[in-house]
This record gives structure tokens, sequence and C-alpha cells, in this order.
């Protein structure tokens, strides 16, 4: 089994940990397996982007919280 | 006839003083390379329709020439078409034939693309790039030009296009009888079913021309006739109007487009037809009869196969349906064949069009099999070295046409040949292959846009006015 992370099996409102070390919010999945849209709840290393929506590339994704 | 230079369409290849037309331009993969720059980078060409993308995010992958194009309405409602290649490394960032997203990633690398085109997503922005990428100027490439007419949606590449009406012309009463509904009201149609998809070994011109108006070819049909696939059990349509109807070719020699068209004597009612359904029957009667109350000449008008140059084909009635012979190569054609129906016609009539319709148009429809076992062995038998040096002839009806058409006060425009006696003309066929060498002879658009010279001539200015 993979550890790899699908992210067209993530629902809206999971978090996520960043490679960057920011969690991330999913508001949005366009099911196209490569980007997230998700909104910033901790950005440790840009505190300016907590609360800012961007898409997220699914390679930057480190965990899924649960 | 032989091929020496760019210039050598007319009279070289197309010599319609004479009506011969050289295989070379239906076999010679040269003549092909040139075709897609000189008329299809900067012809109009029919993308799709509106009904197929009705909601934000709905999405058609289409074709223009030989490249693939998306037809999206974005998230903000616009319709938009892109070429359908990636920035990055030209991988197709759509791969589905239809659908509903947020974005268009591609698969290589992942550049993401919102469906205004914008590059929203680069993998690796600030580490990789940087952020030096400018993201502004990488979006999708889109078209030039984007008309939406009656719901039908054209494109061009070439900014230096006129606007779509412009170039449809007078052709635009034709086009109508599909886009209109049945009754006459404006822009009722809306696609039924999907699009049929096939490819023909033949050269695109083979169908282009078939369907700008060759009734010579009936023959092919009678064994279609005889089994009597039409709407009412008899013969391969429902036309008994057509006993009392002048039956003509109307070619736009300035616009490349041409058609068969049937005009009905003033005050005509209403003939039974669709007889092997009595709602259906209903339902046109009742639809006949309100198309004649409405102001304007095509309640007189019956539509028939015609070409919208280059590549469109329109059949406005029986089967209502446009076809788009895509060029794939020299040699082969994909062929996409969108049919409709009026948007309020209960389900009954849409479902027995549907049978309808299936059984005469598209790969497996009887009619169109005719026609592509006609125009696959003609293209395979014109593509030998003997078979090569002998043009193909079109002088039926060679100086027949007339301008300024006019029965029982109806009058047409362009060049018209009756053929309610002369059965048949090659009129239709002339005026497409002289309006393609003009374009393949052509520079730009300032050469092709005859008209707009003819009305800057003295004397002019004021009657184009």
């Amino acid at each position: 089994m993979s550890d790899l992370i699908n992210v067209r099996d993530l629902a809206v409102g999971r978090r996520l940990l960043l490679a960057n070390g920011a969690e991330v919010e999913i508001v949005s999945n366009p099911q196209d397996g490569v980007w997230l849209f998700v909104r910033y709840c901790s950005s440790p290393p840009d505190p300016a982007t907590v609360g800012e929506e961007e898409m997220i590339f699914a390679q930057d994704i480190i965990e899924v919280r649960p | 006839m032989t091929i020496s230079g760019t210039r050598a369409y007319r009279p070289g290849l197309v010599d319609l003083a004479s009506g011969q037309i050289s295989r070379e331009i239906f076999v010679s993969e040269d003549i092909y390379a040139q075709e897609q720059e000189c008329v299809f980078a900067r012809s109009w060409l029919f993308v799709g329709h509106e009904s197929q993308i009705p909601n934000p995010g709905d999405f058609f992958v289409s074709r223009m020439g030989e490249e693939s194009v998306i037809l999206c309405r974005s998230r903000a409602g616009n319709v938009h078409v892109f070429l359908n290649s990636c920035r990055h490394r030209g991988m197709k960032v759509c791969r589905y034939d239809d659908g509903n997203t947020v974005v268009f990633t591609c698969p290589y690398h992942g550049w993401s693309y919102s469906t205004d085109g914008a590059l929203v997503g680069v993998p690796y922005f600030r580490e990789a790039y940087r952020t030096e990428l400018d993201r502004s100027k990488m979006g999708l490439i889109e078209v030039a030009q984007l008309y939406s007419y009656k719901g039908s949606i054209w494109a061009s590449w070439d900014p230096a296009a006129p606007p779509f009406l412009e170039y449809l012309g007078e052709f635009r009463r034709f086009l109508d009888l599909i886009l209109d509904g049945w009754d006459g009201r404006e822009g009722q149609a809306e696609l039924l079913g999907g699009v049929q998809k096939w490819i023909i070994p033949c050269n695109w011109k083979f169908p282009a021309e078939n369907f700008s108006g060759d009734t010579y070819h009936n023959i092919s049909h009678r064994s279609v006739d005889l089994v009597g696939a039409g709407p009412s059990g008899r013969s391969r349509r429902d036309y008994s109007e057509l006993n009392v109807a002048r039956k003509l070719h109307v070619a736009l020699p300035d616009r490349g487009h041409q058609t068969i068209t049937y005009v009905l004597p003033k005050d005509h009612e209403p003939q039974p037809a669709y007889q092997n359904s009595p709602e259906v029957a209903e339902y046109f009667r009742h639809c006949e009869e309100e198309r004649r109350k409405r102001p304007g000449i095509n309640g007189r008008m019956i539509g028939a196969p015609g070409e919208i140059f280059p590549n469109t084909a329109l059949l406005p009635r029986q089967p209502r349906t446009l076809a788009v012979w895509h060029p794939v190569s020299a040699h082969q054609t994909e062929v996409w064949r969108f049919f409709f129906v009026d948007r309020d016609a209960p389900r009954v009539v849409k479902n027995f069009l549907r049978d309808y319709y299936i059984r005469y148009s598209g790969p497996a429809g009887m009619t169109e099999q005719d026609d592509m076992e006609n125009w696959s062995y003609a293209h395979a038998a014109s593509r030998g070295v003997i078979a090569r040096r002998h043009p193909y002839t079109y002088q039926m009806g060679m100086g027949h046409a007339v301008e300024n058409y006019e029965w029982d006060g109806l009058k047409l425009p362009g060049r018209v040949i009756d053929l309610t006696r002369a059965v048949a003309s090659e009129e239709p066929m002339r005026n497409l292959y002289h309006r393609w060498a003009q374009f393949m002879e052509a520079n730009s658009w300032d050469e092709l846009m005859t008209w707009r010279n003819q009305a800057n001539a003295p004397g002019n200015a004021q009657a184009a006015q």
C-alpha cells in the first residue's frame, strides 16, 4: 500500500500539513489529482498568508491531519 | 496540370474557365499543409453550440482545423475558446470530450489554467522559478475572434478576419433555417444528444463539395429511397411540398458559401407530413402554420444541404444537422455531426427525430454510408500517378447562373441556378473552389474582402451604406 496521498480523495474541510510547515484547510477540490484550493490556517514561514486562499500542489502536501 | 509554386491555383489547378480542377488539390500533401495556414487559420470555423455549455465551468473539447480547442464557459459565465495545449511543453490540458471543471490541469508537469484561460498554478513557482516567471503572459492561447450567433459558436484565429456576420454575408438566412425554431421563432435550436464523430479515408473537400449542393448524386441514395427511411415511411425525406416549390442553387461568390434551397409559392398551405406518428405530424403542422405567419422570407424557404466556407455543412431539415469536416491529413477527414431539435418540442417529437436522424446520418446512417463510400473510393482512385494527370470536370451548368434572381416576389442573393427543370448544376462546387483558390493565393484578408473594395469604389460607397 502506497503512502502517497491521493488528493482526489480529500474532502472539503480536511486540514493538511505542507512541506513548508504551513497548515491549510481545503476549500475546494477540482478532482484533477494535482491541485487543491486551500485556506491558510497557520503559516510559520509567512504569517501574513493566514486566512488567504491559494492553490496548492499535490507534491507539497506531507500529511493529512486526522 | 502541375504545381508550380504557391501562385498556381488559378488557372493552373482550379481552372474555372474550362471547368477543370486538378486532382492534386485533393491528394497532394504539400497543398494540404498549405491549406492549414491559408484556409483554416484564417476562416471562421464552427466550434459548438451554447446548449453544450449552459453552466459556468462547462466545457466541450472541439477542433479548429487539425487542432484541438476547448470551448468553455468561465466561472464568470463568459464563453471562451482556447487552444488545448499547455504553454509549457504543449501537452493537452484537457483530454475529456466534455464536462465541468474549475481548472484545466496539464498532466505532464502540472501547470493549471482557470476556465478564463489564466495560468493559476505553476508547481514550484517560488522554488524552481524563483517567482521570475510572468504567469500573466502564459495563459492558454485564445482565439482572436469569437462570435455566438443564435447559440451557435464560431471562432477564428485571424484578428484581421471580418466580423462573423460580415463573413457570413447574406448566407445568414440559410443558417437561420437551422438555428431558428421550426415555427420561425429566433434561436430555438438545441443540440440533441452527443456529437457523432468518425473518420473517413478521403480529403475534407470531398464532403465539403458534396454538401455544397450535389444534387447529381441522388442515384447513390436510391437504395435508401427504396427502403423508405423517411419520416413518413416513404423515400429518404418527407418533402411533398417540393412538388410546387422552385428548386435552386444559391452561391455567394465573394464569400464561398453555397446551398440548395427550395422556395414555396406565396400563400402555400402546409402539407401532411410525418404520417407515421400523429403527435409528430400535429407538432410540425402547427409549426408550419406559425412559421408562415411570421414576417420575413424564411417562411417560404425550405432548407437543404449547403456549405459555409470552408468546412461547415448545414442540413436545415430532415435531418436537421451541422457537420464539420475536420482535416486530419490529405487523405483523412474526421467528421463531427451535430443534431438539432426545437428546444421546446415535446419529448415524443425529440425521440422520433433522434431515431430518424440516426437512421439517416452519421456513421451508421444509411445515406451517410452511401456518401462515405463514394468519397473514400473516389479519393483512393485519384492518388495514383496516372489518375493525377487527369483533372475532374465541373462543367455542368456553366454560364447559366443568374444574379438578382426573383420568383413569385421573393428575391435571393448571389448567383442562382434554377434546378426545377435542370435537376442539377455544378455552380456550387465551382463557387467553393473559386473561393478556396482565393484563400490559397491571398497574402491576407485585405485581398479576400473583395466586397469592401467594391463598396469603397467611387459611386458605390453610398450604396454600401
